[in-house]
């Protein structure tokens, strides 16, 4: 049941915000838009303490993808098996250790992004804010959804609110990027619908018993036991990374999101690298590596591993040539999850371990950069690194979090960033397939940790030390100060997650591990029953 | 009581400062902050305390073990730890983990029998995270090289921190200053105390974090800002051959624990038989991290700029401490360079490129400050010449060479400490002006500036009975041990050892110019330093005796009587050699270059003889070495724009390529709806046209399909 309560209740409040009067104040509408993320991080919280002591109490039986606290509700019947049993289309949510990880982080960073548009937002705030609530309840739909169909209508849906949080309240391209946003991702998750849609097909063609043939366990069980042809996986995973390969996004489907950023408002901003991004190599996680783990192998760990390398590499060149900080950031993610990607694909425990902590690290301390660089867009109404000069001094509390969220993200020990990359790497450079020499592609990506510590610490050089360099601003009397109570509040939350990850990873490992190991058995089941098959031929 | 120390004393070492730290970022900053200095000596004494503890009254119990039976019993008791050593089991290294985590002294009932058996002291702090194959305690361990190491840290910071409270008095970021020098020094010793590769990669980044903050220290000059991060990313280049290396490691042997690694011989043997080649990688690899942290060529160019941090952060962390870590590591991993003679070999070639270039580069320089940096890049250089030594004959030399070059690190952070604080003095009196160009002769306004400078150049300059002489000395002896030997190499360290003569002859020409030039010829003295410069005041003249006293005293001490070696010798892994008989030929040569070199500095710069104006034109050889043999301007035009021209391409390809690619393929379907748009007009009698037409052609081909 908290499931639901914590995808309805910001649905609530959103429709809440659009029936109230549209000339209300925006401050009343900021306000109850804090409550409601509020209250939904509050509710994510029960949810995620319900699901651990559930983890604990529950005897580990472990399937390749086991939600817990599930909600089954059979939405229609499409046919039949032949033994004469109803194939059912289903509204399944449930949660697992990894999604209850990503949800936690949703509904952090909410709150934050509500706390950044205080004052940045003034027109038409109640249906801003409205549209900030329907996508975080999208996107903990996504995270709940453990139906094919349902995941993907949560997936799609989330490009509404954020098509509209660009398109409006953007900068001066915003319509132009709003566009290319939604088209461009668009076009790539047809593609992964149609590959979805082959693989249901296939299974059921391969296991007629099969009842609810799009419920992500099922399927996944079905497949350990009866796996597709390799060659079949391989065009299969093809297919369905189109979609997540331009939400990651990896080089070369990238450009959407550089320009996406620039345009988005911060809250905008926040949400797309924190978490929305995230929805690719989840997608990935959980559609691809349970499923098709022999396409993994032979199709998506090489395409995936030179696609994050140059990424890593290309990604922060792009970011070094920045002058505007924004896309600065947005190219570092790039760079960022190409590691994540690369982890991702080792395909090994602590490749994938990587690769999910580099999941949530980046939507924590990419979120908080973003954040960052809204409030003294707020303050200047520049972003450009070549306006700006020695803000440590006149704004102290802005230049403590930046060079703290900045190491952050450069993958300093004992913050969130390190664990995540040292593990992603050292998955990538344990591998030893046919396909590829991991050792080099991890020596590859470790040099993305070098141009991360140059162009992040450039940041920092030129717009917050040396001499104070300040833009002309005199349409604005009013004096700039550094960093109030409200936006303190927006950004230590997260400031204290990465340093809280950084120190005691294991907490998050634990809860994801186990999901990762069922990951992981479906490439060893989908072996032994392939290797059952060709004993049994030969017999 | 004792008992309890016995078990905690070694954690208490790095948690004093840390807490200490924590303490200034969350109280002092805000309550008197110009008592900021207090609770970060007060801790660094509890370290200093703790470290002597642990050095005289804890480490020791674990030596006996290292002869006789006791070590037979510790092979009895643990079979899982030779088992998983054995070649073919060497991939289920999680057994030996656990065989070993039960040997940890965390429980207390067993404290006697656990420090029978262990050959280090261990504290499992907790454990930081555990993925497949890689478990990562925060594990401290401390054995006789470790112990060695953190007292040399702890009291060669104590009496820094001591300095620093009466040199950066008045200074607006008093707090800030006292709060990153406690977190480096807390870095520091947990880097020494690490347990396990990675533990001391992340401690090798930390005390990098605090190297950056502190030569940022003054953020609001460009060129303190710009050093920055220069440190930073420079360091970075090195760690990222270290990572590599702690993988390469990790994938090799199964474990990252140093126990398991250096305190059980077979699990390295093992695959030195099965694969000997990867001990070069390995060893290369991690000595890339070395290279970064420890200055040594080509990425020594960090070290002369992060001068623009305040002068103890200098003399503490960019001659004293930091810069030894990569020293360190190397000597730590002397039983994996002992498989690995080529590594060895390239270490010492590169200490000895690394010496003479940093010594060239001292010859010319004006800075004292300067001056006193490419020293230290030299002297590392020295240390690690020493290492590679042990290429000629890895059995035999390994010992010594690791010896020397430890030795030498200890003596060098006494005599250089004294000579970077005494310049701080210098630049304290002079109104922060450290040019050479700008004053001279103050001898007299500086008495005790004077005298300590003198001391620590003395030793520096490897004047004989001074500690300088013993630890360079043993180094000149074993590099031309080397030479001697029947190895292929021994040709390469004739060379390498005729290199260290002549750095040697040189190191004691550049400290005596520095030395005349700054307390001799006419007194003269900066605007900004008024009429009447002061010396010291008490708070920095007391840690300037001290430690002057340690520059003078430590090497005759701990040297001629083999108190250090004798010591160091019980560090487990590290092989054990004849002992090595004082050269009294080779003490008599280093005796007669020192003196020559001081004697050229005298003869050019000692007789009344004062610097040229700052804006005197410099002859092409001297601008050569003034400049740094212009390596920072060949790494930018072949490094930095390089690479800056390429993001910029890159950049550029995204825009007008890639995006390009992208809005060309979204622009297909618009086209296509272009050429077929005019067919959908809505005018019905273009309909019925092509329906004509449409027909026809259906007609055309059944009637062909029929007559054919």
């Amino acid at each position: 049941m908290a499931i639901v309560i914590t995808i309805l209740l910001p649905l609530a409040a959103a429709a809440f915000l659009l029936l109230m009067d549209s000339r209300a104040p925006a401050s009343r509408a900021r306000w109850w838009a804090l409550v409601a993320t509020m209250l939904t991080c509050a509710v994510s919280l029960g949810l995620a303490s319900q699901f651990v002591s559930t983890v604990n109490s529950v005897l580990p039986k472990r399937g390749i993808i086991e939600p817990r606290l599930e909600v089954h509700h059979t939405w229609m019947t499409v046919g039949e098996t032949p033994a004469g049993e109803p194939i059912h289309l289903e509204i399944y949510l449930g949660v697992d250790g990894i999604s209850t990880a990503m949800i936690l982080l949703t509904t952090l960073l909410c709150i934050s992004a509500v706390l950044v548009s205080w004052t940045a937002v003034q027109e038409r705030a109640a249906e801003f804010y409205a549209a900030l609530l329907v996508l975080e309840a999208g996107l903990i739909g996504v995270f709940c959804a453990f139906d094919i169909l349902l995941f993907y209508v949560f997936f799609e849906f989330t490009l509404i609110p954020l098509f509209f949080l660009v398109g409006i309240w953007g900068g001066p391209l915003r319509r132009y990027a709003a566009g290319k946003f939604f088209i461009y991702t668009l076009a790539g998750s047809l593609i992964t619908l149609l590959g979805l849609i082959s693989m249901v097909g296939m299974t059921m063609q391969a296991v007629p018993t099969l009842t609810t043939p799009f419920s992500m366990p099922a399927l996944a069980d079905a497949l350990a036991t009866h796996p597709l042809p390799a060659e079949v996986q391989g065009s299969l995973f093809l297919a369905i990374a189109a979609g997540f390969l331009v939400k990651v996004p990896l080089f070369p489907f990238h450009t959407w999101l550089p320009l996406a950023h620039v345009e988005a408002p911060t809250a905008g901003s926040v949400l797309l690298a924190g978490v929305l991004l995230k929805l690719g190599s989840y997608g990935f996680l959980r559609l691809c590596l349970p499923m098709l783990p022999a396409g993994c192998a032979a199709v998506g760990m090489p395409l995936i591993a030179v696609l994050s390398v140059i990424g890593i590499i290309y990604g922060s060149l792009c970011a070094l040539a920045q002058n505007d900080i924004k896309k600065l950031v947005a190219y570092s993610s790039v760079a960022h999850l190409g590691f994540c990607m690369l982890g991702m694909f080792a395909l090994n425990i602590e490749g994938i371990t990587g690769g999910v902590l580099q999941m949530i690290n980046h939507g924590l301390s990419t979120g908080a950069l973003f954040c960052l660089v809204g409030m003294f867009y707020e303050r200047y109404h520049t972003r450009m690194l070549s306006d700006l000069g020695g803000l440590a001094t006149k704004l102290p509390r802005l230049g403590v979090m930046m060079v703290f969220i900045a190491f952050a993200s450069i993958g300093l020990p004992g913050l969130n960033g390190f664990v995540g990359e040292v593990l992603a790497l050292a998955g990538m450079f344990k591998v030893q397939s046919p396909y590829l020499n991991g050792m080099t592609y991890a020596a590859l990506g470790a040099m993305g940790v070098v141009l991360g510590a140059w162009y992040l610490l450039g940041v920092l050089q030129k717009a917050f030390f040396g001499p104070l360099q300040e833009p002309v601003h005199d349409d604005h009397a009013e004096p700039i100060l550094d960093l109030n109570a409200r936006e303190m509040l927006a950004i230590t939350p997260l400031a204290l997650m990465c340093l809280y990850l950084g120190l005691f990873p294991q907490t998050l490992i634990d809860l994801i591990q186990p999901d990762i190991n069922g990951v992981l058995q479906a490439s060893a089941a989908q072996a032994q029953a392939v290797a059952e098959q060709v004993a049994a031929l030969s017999r | 009581m004792f008992d309890w120390l016995q078990q905690n004393v070694i954690w208490m070492i790095p948690a004093a400062p840390l807490l200490a730290c924590l303490w200034i970022v969350f109280v002092g900053q805000f309550a008197r902050r110009e008592l900021a200095h207090r609770p970060v000596v007060l801790a660094l004494s509890v370290s200093v305390l703790s470290a002597l503890y642990l050095m005289f009254a804890v480490v020791p119990k674990t030596f006996v073990e290292h002869h006789g039976e006791a070590h037979a019993a510790h092979a009895e008791e643990h079979p899982a730890e030779h088992a998983a050593a054995e070649p073919e089991e060497a991939e289920h290294p999680s057994e030996a983990v656990s065989a070993l985590a039960a040997v940890e002294p965390s429980e207390e009932g067993h404290a006697e029998e656990t420090h029978a058996a262990a050959k280090s002291v261990t504290f499992l702090v907790y454990n930081w995270f555990d993925v497949g194959d890689m478990h990562i305690p925060v594990l401290l361990r401390a054995d006789a090289m470790s112990s060695l190491m953190l007292l040399m840290v702890t009291s060669v910071s104590l009496l820094v921190a001591i300095f620093a409270s009466g040199y950066m008095h008045g200074d607006p970021g008093y707090p800030r200053f006292f709060a990153a020098m406690a977190l480096f020094v807390f870095s520091m010793c947990m880097l020494v105390l690490a347990g396990n590769f990675l533990l001391m990669f992340v401690f090798w980044e930390a005390v990098g974090l605090c190297s950056y903050l502190l030569i940022g220290f003054w953020f609001h000059k460009p060129s303190a800002a710009a050093a920055a991060k220069k440190a930073f990313v420079v360091n970075r280049i090195g760690d990222f051959g270290f990572i590599l290396g702690v993988f390469l490691t990790w994938t090799t042997f199964g474990t990252l624990d140093f126990q398991q690694l250096f305190e059980d011989p077979t699990l390295i043997t093992g695959v030195a038989h099965s694969n000997p080649a990867i001990f070069t990688t390995i060893c290369l690899l991690l000595f890339v991290g070395a290279v970064g942290k420890s200055a040594q060529f080509p990425l020594h160019v960090w070290l002369p700029d992060a001068m623009e941090g305040p002068t103890p952060v200098s003399a503490l962390i960019h001659a004293a401490t930091m810069v030894t870590a990569g020293v360190y590591l190397v000597a730590r991993c002397a039983p994996l360079f002992m498989h690995a003679p080529l590594a060895l070999l390239v270490v010492s070639i590169i200490g000895a490129i690394t010496a003479l270039v940093a010594a060239i580069t001292a010859l010319t320089q004006y800075d004292l400050k300067r001056v006193l940096a490419y020293s230290t890049v030299s002297q590392l250089g020295y240390m690690f010449m020493s290492l590679g030594a042990a290429a000629a004959n890895p059995e035999h030399l390994m010992q010594h060479a690791v010896t020397f070059a430890m030795f030498h690190m200890f003596t060098h952070a006494y005599f250089k400490a004294v000579l970077f604080l005494a310049a701080g003095s210098v630049m304290h009196a002079m109104g922060d002006i450290i040019d050479m160009r700008y004053f001279s002769g103050l001898k007299k306004a500086l008495p005790i500036t004077h005298r300590t400078f003198l001391c620590g150049a003395l030793a520096l300059a490897g004047f004989p009975l001074l500690s300088g002489f013993w630890s360079k000395d043993e180094i000149l002896s074993v590099l031309f041990a080397a030479s001697r030997t029947s190895s292929p190499y021994a040709l390469a360290f004739s060379i390498i050892w005729a290199v260290s003569l002549l750095v040697s002859l040189m190191t004691a020409f550049y400290t005596f110019r520095a030395y005349f030039l700054t307390f001799h010829g006419p007194e003269r003295f900066p605007e900004a330093a008024g009429h009447h410069p002061h010396d010291a005041p008490p708070a920095m003249a007391g840690p300037l005796y001290l430690l002057a006293f340690g520059a003078i005293f430590v090497g005759l001490i701990a040297g001629p009587t083999h108190l250090y070696a004798h010591y160091l010798h019980q560090t487990p892994g590290l092989p054990t050699a004849d002992p090595h008989p004082m050269n009294l030929v080779m003490m008599g040569l280093s005796t007669v270059i020192a003196l020559a070199g001081i004697g050229m500095a005298y003869a050019l710069y000692g007789r009344g003889a004062t610097a040229p104006a700052p804006d005197a034109p410099l002859s092409p050889a001297a601008a050569f070495s003034y400049n740094g043999l212009y390596l920072d301007q060949l790494y930018l035009a072949l490094v930095v724009r390089p690479l800056r021209g390429l993001a910029k391409l890159s950049e550029t390809f995204d825009k007008q390529v890639i995006d390009r690619l992208v809005d060309t393929t979204a622009a297909i379907p618009a086209l296509v709806g272009a050429v077929i748009r005019p067919f959908q007009n809505g005018m019905v009698q273009n309909y019925a046209f092509i329906m004509l037409l449409g027909l026809a052609a259906c007609l055309m081909w059944v009637i062909q399909a029929v007559a054919g």
